[in-house]
């Protein structure tokens, strides 16, 4: 009995009831140590919108630029700025290790503090300005965001691949078709091989048309059609990746310019001025089958044709354009012209 | 009769399933069942470059998700052919002790609560979190600490952190010699843990067991003392016992904390000054490394092509030690209840076992894994 009057007292004290409806810690429970990563913090006001840190983040779709619409003005733009999706993000820290913006955009513990001296921005492009067809009008140095990332060296800009973060704006911003380039850093080896691969194929299809070559009149040109799916099956399958494949086998066919060397073996007069003349052993002299020539050791140079006084030797030139078709993989439009080298 | 226990099973930390033939209550034979927790981290990280995928490497375990960190970075460390500087190896060491304190404290309370010892499971627990307590402050994070990266490690350690360290480890030396000691003297933890489970020596080199267990079984080998570092800067041995029972496993991890807490010291006493981060260049190349992790061998076979990794295979420490424990340990176990103690004292971590499971298309049968080089001679579609 005398218990449950405690109670009753105890219930009904004024300062009971207050702490018992305001019931509420004082402070965090838990201090989080000096050095503790939590999710990264943003700082709307700084981002550049780059894109470092989503190329960065190891955990798919934990982190993704927004942009917001401006009401006050018609067409502008708002800022840009990241959002960190907490169920996905994994607090490595590393989207703040690559911002560039200094101060930090994104800040998580002391982790963010190491940048400078490392290249860590997992980039796949490196870019690189073309010192030759660069026009100095220096607009890609007002679109870059990123603080010394473009410098000016001796009146030209130059890319500091250590603070590049690879955003693309520069070469988006140049005037000069490709003046500013970006190159894959990954599977240089694999590149080559397609390269050579892509070459080496048109250079096939063009040479086993010598006889259509050999009566083209001078400044007469011929126009042939590549269908461009093998290759591409070839070259998929050396580097793995769809898009990379196409933009490498598209700027290799934009500026290739090759030279064709045709042979008329029936023009010969066995006089072996020309095989004096190969510089590789291309073309040698047998008693039984006479002059002959073996075209994998070619190099194209063009003595042959400029020695010979039959004109045995025809020397061509073609030029590229892949094209988009309606099936995906498109053709390369060859274009052969004879050239106008004297004889 | 067979005597089917989990995938869920208020025993087992992880899913998996065992199935006991017994006689009576005499276990004589196991078998067991994988494919529960297959995350598939590997595939994951082929095709996203190697800055990123350090931190997926770490979560390939929640509990020893260290020596995966350490064992990426110095695989390609080796591609680069370069060494990080001696200050960030040093540190390494320091982490990967305190790691491997913790995972032994964990796996010894498991083994408690196994054997219904309630009071020396919440012992390990609550000594393990001084050591946890010591991870957090000089790494920020208290498991996926995000500590190693290509080429040293993240943060430099101050002088601040490294004295409230040995402060952690002082106190934790005060009360720690007392529970190796209740085991070691405790008449029915002996009861429950001695000639239970034995695997002999020539067993253990069978079944190609690693790490703690196979040292508790007479096999002496550590890859620690090969290690460059280890070598050349730490004065440590390598414990071993000759029993191979429950009791010698659980106790020589008991010993090699006290091991752990000595390496600790003379890194810290002679940690150098200089750089505690290098910049490195990755080449295209393949190289494989292989560490001492607490629960036995961590190895990591990867190619690059320089930016991109290609192909990577990850064999992770508890595998062969499970094996071993259901093919030799499980021979003539006195009851139920012992066979899933002796389980528990092999330290299984399941989650990190779970590797991917080959099947040939045309026969429909599991074929072997023969390294990462003839992964595209199987179909794996």
């Amino acid at each position: 009995m005398s218990s449950v009057i405690w109670y009753l007292y105890e219930f009904a004290r004024k300062g009971w009831i207050e702490k018992f409806a305001g019931a509420a810690t004082e402070r965090e429970i838990v201090e989080s140590p000096d050095r503790f990563r939590d999710f990264p913090e943003v700082i709307r006001e700084l981002c550049i919108a780059c894109g470092a840190c989503t190329a960065a983040c190891p955990s798919p779709a934990a982190i993704k630029l927004v942009r917001t619409k401006d009401k006050d003005s018609e067409n502008g733009e708002g800022i840009t700025y990241p959002v960190i999706n907490t169920d996905s993000c994994i607090r490595c820290g590393f989207c703040a290790e690559v911002c560039p913006t200094d101060p930090k955009t994104l800040r998580t513990g002391e982790n963010h503090l190491i940048r400078e001296k490392f290249t860590i921005l997992p980039a796949e492009k490196m870019f690189v300005i073309d010192d030759y067809l660069c026009i100095r009008c220096k607009k890609c140095m007002d679109a870059c965001k990123v603080e010394g990332a473009i410098v000016e060296e001796d009146g030209s800009p130059m890319i500091d691949p250590s603070r590049c973060v690879a955003c693309e704006k520069c070469a988006k911003t140049c005037p000069v078709n490709g003046a500013i380039k970006g190159i894959y850093i990954s599977n240089v080896e694999g590149q080559k091989e397609v390269i050579n691969l892509v070459v080496h194929a048109l250079e096939d299809f063009i040479e086993a048309r010598q006889d259509e070559l050999n009566e083209l009149q001078p400044e007469e040109v011929v126009e042939l059609e590549f269908p461009a799916a093998e290759v591409m099956e070839q070259a998929r399958e050396i580097l793995l990746d769809e898009d990379i494949t196409r933009d490498i086998i598209e700027r290799v066919t934009d500026r290739l310019k090759l030279r064709i060397i045709t042979w008329d073996d029936s023009k010969c007069k066995q006089c072996r001025l020309c095989v004096d003349e190969c510089p590789t052993g291309t073309i040698s002299h047998d008693e039984e089958k006479g002059v002959v020539r073996d075209s994998n050791k070619c190099l194209r140079c063009t003595t042959c044709y400029q020695t010979c006084p039959f004109g045995v030797a025809g020397f061509y030139i073609a030029r590229f354009l892949l094209t988009e078709t309606e099936l995906k993989e498109g053709n390369i439009l060859v274009t052969v012209k004879p050239s106008l080298l004297p004889v | 009769m067979i005597i089917p226990i989990g995938p869920v099973h208020p025993a087992l930390k992880e899913p998996l399933r065992l199935k006991l033939h017994t006689i009576g209550e005499r276990v004589i034979d196991a078998e067991i069942d994988y494919g529960y927790v297959y995350r598939g981290i590997e595939k994951i990280m082929e095709g996203k470059t190697w800055q990123k995928s350090v931190y997926l490497a770490e979560r390939v375990c929640g509990i020893c998700s260290y020596i995966q960190t350490q064992t990426f970075t110095e695989t390609f460390e080796k591609i680069a052919g370069e060494e990080v500087p001696l200050r960030a190896q040093f540190l390494r060491v320091i982490t990967n002790e305190l790691d491997r304190i913790q995972s032994h404290l964990l796996a010894n309370s498991t083994y408690f609560k196994t054997i219904e010892h309630e009071t020396l499971f919440m012992y390990m627990l609550s000594m393990r979190e001084m050591i946890m307590d010591a991870i957090e402050l000089l790494t920020g994070n208290r498991v996926h600490m995000a500590w190693n990266v290509v080429g040293g490690v993240r943060l430099d350690a101050k002088e601040v952190h490294l004295k409230s360290i040995v402060d952690i480890l002082d106190k934790f030396e005060s009360q720690y010699p007392k529970y190796p000691q209740m085991f070691e003297n405790g008449p029915l933890l002996g009861l429950r843990s001695k000639e239970v489970g034995v695997m002999s020596k020539e067993d253990a080199i069978k079944a190609r067991a690693a790490g703690p267990i196979a040292r508790a079984s007479q096999v002496i080998g550590d890859l620690r003392i090969d290690k460059p570092v280890y070598r050349d800067h730490f004065d440590f041995k390598v414990i071993w016992r000759d029993e191979g029972d429950n009791f010698a496993r659980n106790m020589n991890r008991f010993d090699e904390v006290t091991e752990s807490i000595k390496i600790i010291r003379q890194a810290i006493e002679n940690l150098p000054e200089g750089n505690i981060r290098k910049k490195i260049d990755i080449p295209a190349g393949y190289a494989d490394n292989r560490n001492e992790a607490p629960r036995g061998e961590v190895a990591y076979m990867i190619e690059t092509n320089g930016n991109l990794i290609k192909n990577i295979s990850i064999r992770t420490p508890s595998i062969m030690n499970i094996d071993a424990c259901v093919k030799y340990m499980f021979k003539d176990v006195a009851t139920v209840a012992d066979a899933l103690a002796t389980y528990a004292s092999v330290d299984p971590c399941i989650a990190c076992t779970e590797r991917v499971v080959i099947v040939d298309e045309k026969s429909g049968k599991t074929c072997e894994f023969d390294g990462i080089w003839n992964v595209k001679s199987v179909d794996l579609k």
